[in-house]
């Protein structure tokens, strides 16, 4: 650092001195002066509102295309006359004009602009910092982008929309969780990606809510019940600059949840209401009866048994003729979405408020009585005494959802490969039709309801107080309660009548509740010519989170399932009460140098419950720092194309302890019947997984800011792996929690564009592009050899890889899938699995363009995946060994001795099922899972004051929004965004029109 | 807003909040739901509960012990000629097993390999808490090492017959026990014989509590007596035989065949409760609902029912018959109770170990011995429960077969007997090709789960996979 603000000032004091002779040079040449006109020698001073000196602001007198620029100490000369006026001018500043008089000095002071986009303040979570002075990496994302989606969950919401983050909903049924992914996989389990969830000051547990059934896929999202239309933006906080401060929790990122705040004012009411349909975006094409019939009796045939009625009933017993679309049937439904909400707010200079209440009710595309309901309401109230010393802050939001689905995960699966010879769903008496026990209907499946209901409340409040001019004690307070119901009903009337079952319920209740404490002071003073502001703080979090499953059997009649007392018999199948300590000190020092060179410091000193005695405690900490160039002299007076210029970088650590709670102790617990067990292998000594981030950035505007452009190149170096360490079973168990020497490496280039095409008064059109370039590597790994990963990870290899055989094709004699023996050893097992097909994504992003013409705006958002994924070949089995279904493409099998086709043949035997598992385990199992989706597209119509004064409005805009309107993809299953399988709904193609309403 | 702040106060609470000793706060109990490992043996209580929670889980594990689905009762009759195939739908991991066939990821295979162990490893565990523990007196330690050292033996030994070479693990210590190799078949039976004679010394012949589902030593040396008979310990076998079934006053054959499973059976020296349920998995499993449930991956096969003499009554009470429109379905009914809602008392229990095995085992032992007379007696014991005649003057191949055929029909559907009596008389080659078209010599071990190939590098896989 020291180096670089030493070349800095080198070049500045060159560049100002080029910049002076620039300046004068034209003015001795040109300037004749008449003899009235007596030229005057005028200096000043410029500085920012708080007395800092500005550099580079550019002077210049109106009218005559003569200026100067202020130096490095913000001073400044110019020669003028009476009557001129000057003009002072620098980026992010308010203009001022000054007449020139009798003064021969004018200091001024420059006021911020706060309109514009270096305006622009972040959330950075226990300080703010102004978008264009960032030293670290935040992503925003503001209300307009998000408001108007019809989905369940914000973070849903964000798909394609920054860069660096990907986002995956594995399942579209109202209220599935998605999975987030900051800056790709850090730690070698799966489950411990997850960056940290802070709503208004308060940690969320980011883990999705674990579910059954048809929301078993995803896991329910522990943001629903958070009103979408109430977030005010959400921040992703994705460097060591910007995570250190969160330390150990840091690691995979930060999302920064704010809600709206009341503004002070004119009380204004607004009411958005919106409603619509969506279908399933994309259906298989599969085989028909023919088909069917003929690949089901190939596979007899060709393995030269005879089907029976028992293995065969679909050809055997069943109508030959039948035909139904079995997608169109049962997922060919349209989900209908209703949203209302209305939100009050205002206030006066001390006291604002705002008052909200959303209503969300989305149905879903299977037949049936089933779907999401929420209601959500809010409070945000600010007052700040008359004094301006004391300011409180406090927010709430409350929200109870309801989902009513239904308890089978794979119905999706089971529908598409339902033979589409199965009987029909109903029986003549109308009851469902079993057909002799030959079939399991998925009308069956759809009577074993499952009811979620929640309530969730997350409230905050933030104390401050300023003691002294530029020291003020501030407190953030949290809770956060969240309670789950969950009761699955299976009746016997769901199930085939010959089976002998009775009336089974279970039922699932979940809390999670957490307060927080976080005392700080926060300092802020003038410096040695710069500005510094320091936190220092301290934070206690204690959370619980319990479980309880209680299971009923033997309920008398089916009215009465889920009422325990009415079952002849309860058990409790799982009671679980976890506690969660966190405590921590942290503290920031930024120091900013007029503006233009900035450093920022921040570390934390983490210690966390979930980690045995001798290893509670860790610390971390990140340094960045910032410089814009563009407010050098040099740039101004040579590149003034260049409208805005900066270079940041930031290194630091950060830490996750996203382990099970208690995974030190060893422990037992008791049976369903009485009796102890142990029900884990367990390790005292593990610790922190520590990610070591580091970050380089370029961020350069054009043409005033028409254009704005950034690069991020990053590095993320995730050590001292924590993992379940996955073991042989004959250690007992299959997973032990430990610190493996392993790094995983994750590097990247992040690039934004922001365009504003087309600026007229009635004409406006705006792009935003983002798109990132992810590359992920286990970098090292000693011992991998000897460790039960030897076979899973490869060192050099993505954590995405898939480790296959290398396929050969169908063997034109046998018409079986062969793999390659790569050893030649005469077996097939991992040591042949030579082929690494890297499964994560190449690149993806999302291109956003509004069009605004006059009242009408145009707005449309493009995803975008250059992916590779498995293909249809890993989604279903063997074709014609079971009674299911298969796509279209299995009729190019091979049928005869000396066909060369790219299916194998059918078989239903064993053998046939081994050569074809083993293709799914190989490269013939990837393809192009890439994708182009239209993500949203909304056109809106801003109706003119005139015609809307007289009813008291004084805003009106009616909408049109689509959802996920087309995919582009090669991709051969349901959705490429999940690719490889069929159990998860795809997304949803939704179209809603609505009408927001301000009084 | 003119309240007066006391400022110093304010600062000096919040100071004070942050020099407040943080390793207090981060300290937490365990949880509710746990006990820790070291409070388990301080106790008789706890160290009692979790050797009990050990026979629990032999049945909540569904794994090889259960008696169900993947169980060593299920695949050791496909594997052998007991079964033939139903509905698998909804298991398809047991056609594999059935066609001698066995994919190395199958997840039956793995199922009774990862159970087998995790029970292993429970053993392990209390064996160790209990040789470091001061709490639990020497009267409750010596009867709880007897219990577990007895079922550590019996899970190696279904491990030893299903897999051959396997590794020995004795202790808990995870990094030593991943990357264990596989041992002599020998070494194992050491450790089965050393265990069962330590607890068969260590046990009382009371058991330990109402039931018969913790064992006694008895149960030790019927066990041991069968480890003897596969070791060809002839005269071994005889004598622990012989122990066991003069202990009349513990156990009878029960006179009434479909007495047999009850619970607290005469004729149960050990059995597995259904912890949790009240019925057991092999009615669930085999018991047909009807002519083509996917709940019902097996029936009993044709070879089997062939091999019933006329008027057998094991015929009549074991086996039960579901009758389809065109033919007649037949599949074990040893147990009577396919499902009973977990409010009821349970009626049988799964049972591990009975005294007419002791008996055959004690023809076979004296028939190896040449004590043909002795040998027909026992044979003609088991065979009169079952309402056949006596069988004499025949030659001692005549009289091994005739044993052979007695343990089919007398255990048939139960623990795979008839699928490790093939092997350990190295018949399975030439009885099972005749069945199973497909067959390999090398089909009679079952292969290696892939997944502990991959996860410990210095295992190695069996022959023929």
């Amino acid at each position: 650092m020291k180096n670089n603000s030493y070349t800095g000032k080198n070049m500045c004091r060159h560049a100002f001195f080029m910049g002076m002779i620039l300046v004068f040079l034209p003015v001795f040449a040109t300037v004749s002066p008449p003899i009235f006109n007596l030229q005057q020698q005028i200096t000043g001073i410029v500085t920012d509102a708080e007395g800092l000196p500005l550099p580079g602001v550019n002077i210049l007198i109106k009218g005559r295309g003569e200026g100067t620029f202020s130096d490095m100490n913000g001073a400044w000369a110019i020669r003028t006359s009476k009557g001129d006026t000057l003009v002072f001018s620098y980026i992010g500043f308010k203009t001022i004009e000054e007449a020139v008089g009798e003064q021969t000095a004018i200091n001024i002071a420059l006021m911020e602009n706060v309109t514009s986009l270096e305006g622009v303040e972040l959330n950075a979570g226990y300080y703010t910092v102004k978008e264009r002075e960032r030293t670290g990496n935040i992503a925003k994302v503001s209300a307009e982008e998000i408001e108007l989606q019809p989905v369940v969950n914000p973070l849903q919401a964000l798909q394609g929309r920054m860069a660096g983050v990907s986002i995956v909903q594995s399942s579209s049924v109202p209220g599935s969780a998605a999975t987030i992914q900051i800056r790709g996989q850090n730690s070698l389990r799966p489950e411990g990606n997850l960056p940290l969830y802070v709503v208004d000051g308060v940690p969320i547990n980011s883990s999705a809510i674990t579910s059954g059934g048809i929301l078993a896929l995803g896991g329910i999202d522990p943001l629903n019940t958070i009103n979408l239309s109430n977030i005010e933006s959400i921040e992703v906080l994705k460097d060591a600059d910007a995570t250190s401060i969160y330390g150990s929790r840091g690691a995979n990122g930060v999302v920064l949840i704010t809600t709206k705040k009341g503004k002070s004012g004119k009380t204004t009411l607004n009411i958005n209401m919106y409603s619509g349909a969506g279908k399933m975006s994309n259906t298989l094409k599969m085989l028909n009866t023919g088909q069917y019939l003929e690949m089901r009796g190939e596979a007899y045939t060709n393995d030269g048994v005879m089907p029976t009625e028992t293995n065969a009933p679909d050809l055997l017993l069943w109508d030959q003729h039948r035909y139904t679309d079995w997608q169109e049937e049962l997922l060919g439904g349209s989900a209908f979405i209703t949203d209302i909400q209305a939100s009050v707010s205002g206030g006066n200079a001390n006291t604002s408020f705002t008052l909200g209440g959303a209503y969300h009710k989305e149905g879903v595309i299977f037949p049936g009585d089933f779907g999401y309901q929420k209601i959500t309401g809010n409070f945000n109230l600010n007052h700040t005494s008359s004094n301006e010393k004391f300011r409180v802050n406090f927010s709430t939001n409350y929200g109870v959802d309801k989902n009513k689905l239904f308890n089978r995960s794979l119905f999706v699966r089971d529908v598409i490969v339902l033979p589409p010879n199965a009987p029909a769903l109903y029986n003549e008496r109308g009851e469902l039709n079993w057909e002799g026990s030959t079939w399991v209907n998925p009308l069956g499946y759809l009577r074993k309801t499952l009811d979620v209901k929640s309530n969730n409340i997350v409230t905050n409040m933030v104390l401050r107080y300023r003691l002294f001019p530029g020291l003020e004690l501030k407190t953030n307070l949290g809770y956060t309660n969240l309670y789950g119901e969950q009761v699955t009903k299976n009746p016997k009337s769901s199930n085939d009548p010959d089976i002998q079952t009775t009336n089974t319920s279970q039922q699932l209740n979940t809390k999670r509740r957490s307060w927080i404490v976080e005392p700080q002071l926060v300092f802020s003073q003038k410096i040695g010519g710069g500005h510094l502001e320091t936190v220092i703080g301290g934070t206690f979090q204690k959370s619980s989170s319990g479980r309880l499953l209680i299971s009923g059997e033997g309920y008398p009649d089916e009215s009465m399932i889920g009422n325990l007392s009415a079952a002849e018999n309860q058990s409790v199948l799982l009671q679980e009460d976890i506690d969660y300590a966190y405590t921590a000190v942290f503290g920031r020092i930024g120091y900013n140098f007029r503006k233009k060179y900035f450093i920022n410091l921040t570390g934390r000193r983490d210690g966390s419950s979930r980690f045995g005695p001798n290893k509670r405690f860790a610390n971390f900490g990140a340094i960045g720092g910032a410089w814009i160039f563009s407010k050098e002299p040099f740039v101004v007076n040579h590149l003034s194309f260049l409208s805005f210029g900066k270079l940041r970088g930031s290194y630091g650590t950060t830490g996750s302890d996203q382990i099970a709670d208690y995974g030190y102790y060893d422990a037992y617990e008791p049976t369903v019947a009485g009796g102890l067990y142990p029900t884990q292998l367990a390790n005292p000594d593990y610790s922190w997984e520590v990610n070591r981030k580091l970050e380089g950035a370029v961020e350069l505007g054009f043409a005033r800011d028409r254009i704005l452009f950034s690069a991020s190149w990053y590095r993320n170096r995730s050590s001292n792996q924590l993992i379940g360490y996955a073991l042989p079973a004959m250690t007992g168990f299959t997973s032990i929690q430990a610190n493996l020497p392993a790094t995983v490496q994750n590097t990247g280039w992040e690039l934004e564009l922001m365009t504003h095409n087309i600026q007229s008064s009635g004409f406006n059109w705006k792009t935003s592009l983002n798109i990132t370039y992810p590359k992920n590597r286990l970098v090292e790994f000693p011992g991998i050899e000897q460790s039960s990963y030897a076979n899973t990870y490869h060192v050099g290899a993505s954590l995405r890889s898939a480790i296959l055989y290398q396929s050969v094709g169908v063997n034109p004699e046998t018409g079986l899938y062969e793999v390659l023996d790569a050893n030649e050893d005469g077996r097939f097992d991992f040591n042949d699995r030579t082929v690494i097909k890297d499964l994560g994504r190449q690149y993806f992003g999302g291109i956003n363009n509004s069009i605004s013409y006059k009242n009408i705006g145009l707005e449309f958002f493009v995803e975008f995946v250059k992916q590779q994924g498995r293909n249809q070949l890993s989604m279903f089995g063997t074709p014609g060994r079971l009674m299911e279904n298969r796509p279209l493409e299995v009729m190019e099998r091979w049928q005869q001795e000396g066909d060369m086709a790219g299916i194998q043949r059918f078989s239903q035997s064993a053998t046939g099922n081994t050569a074809y598992t083993r293709a799914a385990s190989s490269d013939l199992a990837i393809g192009d899972a890439s994708f182009i989706r239209l993500k949203t597209l909304s056109l809106s119509y801003q109706i003119p004051p005139a015609y809307i004064t007289r009813a008291g409005l004084n805003a009106c805009k009616v909408y049109i929004h689509a959802q996920n309107l087309f995919t582009m993809t090669n991709y051969p299953g349901l959705d490429p965004q999940y690719p490889g399988n069929i159990q998860g709904m795809p997304a949803l193609r939704t179209i809603t029109g609505g009408v927001r309403l301000t009084f | 807003m003119k309240t007066r702040y006391n400022f110093p106060g304010i600062l000096v609470i919040v100071i004070g909040i942050l020099c407040f000793s943080c390793e207090d706060f981060v300290e937490l109990d365990p949880p509710n739901s746990q006990v820790v490992a070291e409070v388990v043996f301080e106790s008789d209580e706890l160290a009692d509960a979790a050797v009990e929670g050990i026979f629990h889980r032999l049945y909540q594990l569904t794994g090889f012990a259960s008696g169900g689905i993947y169980s060593v009762t299920m695949l050791g009759g496909l594997s052998a000629d007991e079964f033939d195939l139903h509905n698998t739908i909804a298991y398809t991991d047991l056609p594999d097993f059935y066609q001698n066939e066995i994919s190395i990821a199958n997840r039956a295979n793995l199922n009774v390999w990862s159970s087998g162990y995790n029970i292993i490893y429970m053993t392990n565990a209390v064996l160790e808490g209990l040789n470091s523990s001061s709490g639990v007196t020497a009267e409750t330690k010596r009867q709880l090492e007897g219990e577990v050292r007895f079922l550590r033996a019996f899970t190696y030994f279904y491990l030893v017959n299903l897999f051959g070479d396997v590794p020995l693990i004795t202790q808990t210590n995870y990094q030593d026990n991943a990357l264990t190799i596989r041992v002599s078949k020998d070494k194992i039976y050491e450790l089965i014989i050393e265990d069962l004679e330590k607890a068969k010394g260590l046990l009382d012949v009371e058991y330990p509590t109402m039931e018969r589902t913790r064992p006694n030593s008895l149960a030790a040396s019927s066990l041991l007596a069968r480890v003897n008979l596969y070791l060809e310990k002839w005269e071994e076998a005889e004598k622990l035989a012989t122990e066991v079934i003069s202990a009349a006053d513990l156990y009878n054959l029960s006179e009434n065949l479909s007495d047999v499973f009850l619970v607290n059976s005469r004729e149960a020296i050990w059995q597995i409760a259904s912890a949790g349920s009240s019925y057991t998995f092999e009615g669930n499993t085999f018991i047909l609902i009807s002519a083509n449930s996917f709940l019902n991956p097996v029936i009993l096969s044709n070879l089997l029912l062939d091999t019933f003499e006329e008027n057998d009554a094991r015929f009549d009470q074991w086996v039960g018959r579901f009758d389809d429109e065109t033919d007649s379905l037949y599949y074990a009914y040893k147990y009577k109770i396919r499902f009973l809602s977990g409010a009821e008392p349970p009626v049988e229990y799964s049972i591990g170990l009975r005294l007419a095995e002791q008996y055959l085992i004690r023809a076979e032992a004296r028939g190896k011995q040449g004590n043909i007379t002795g040998a027909l007696h026992d044979l003609n014991t088991i065979r009169n429960r079952a309402g056949l005649e006596d069988i004499s003057g025949i030659t001692d191949q005549e009289l091994m077969d005739a044993i052979m055929k007695e343990r089919r029909i007398e255990f048939f559907a139960e623990w795979g007997h008839r699928w490790l009596d093939l092997k350990r008389t190295n018949r399975a080659d030439t009885v099972i090709s005749l069945a199973k078209p497909g067959w390999q010599s090398t089909n009679t071990l079952y292969p290696i789960p892939e997944q502990e190939l991959e996860r410990n590098p210095n295992l190695t896989q069996n022959e023929g996979y």
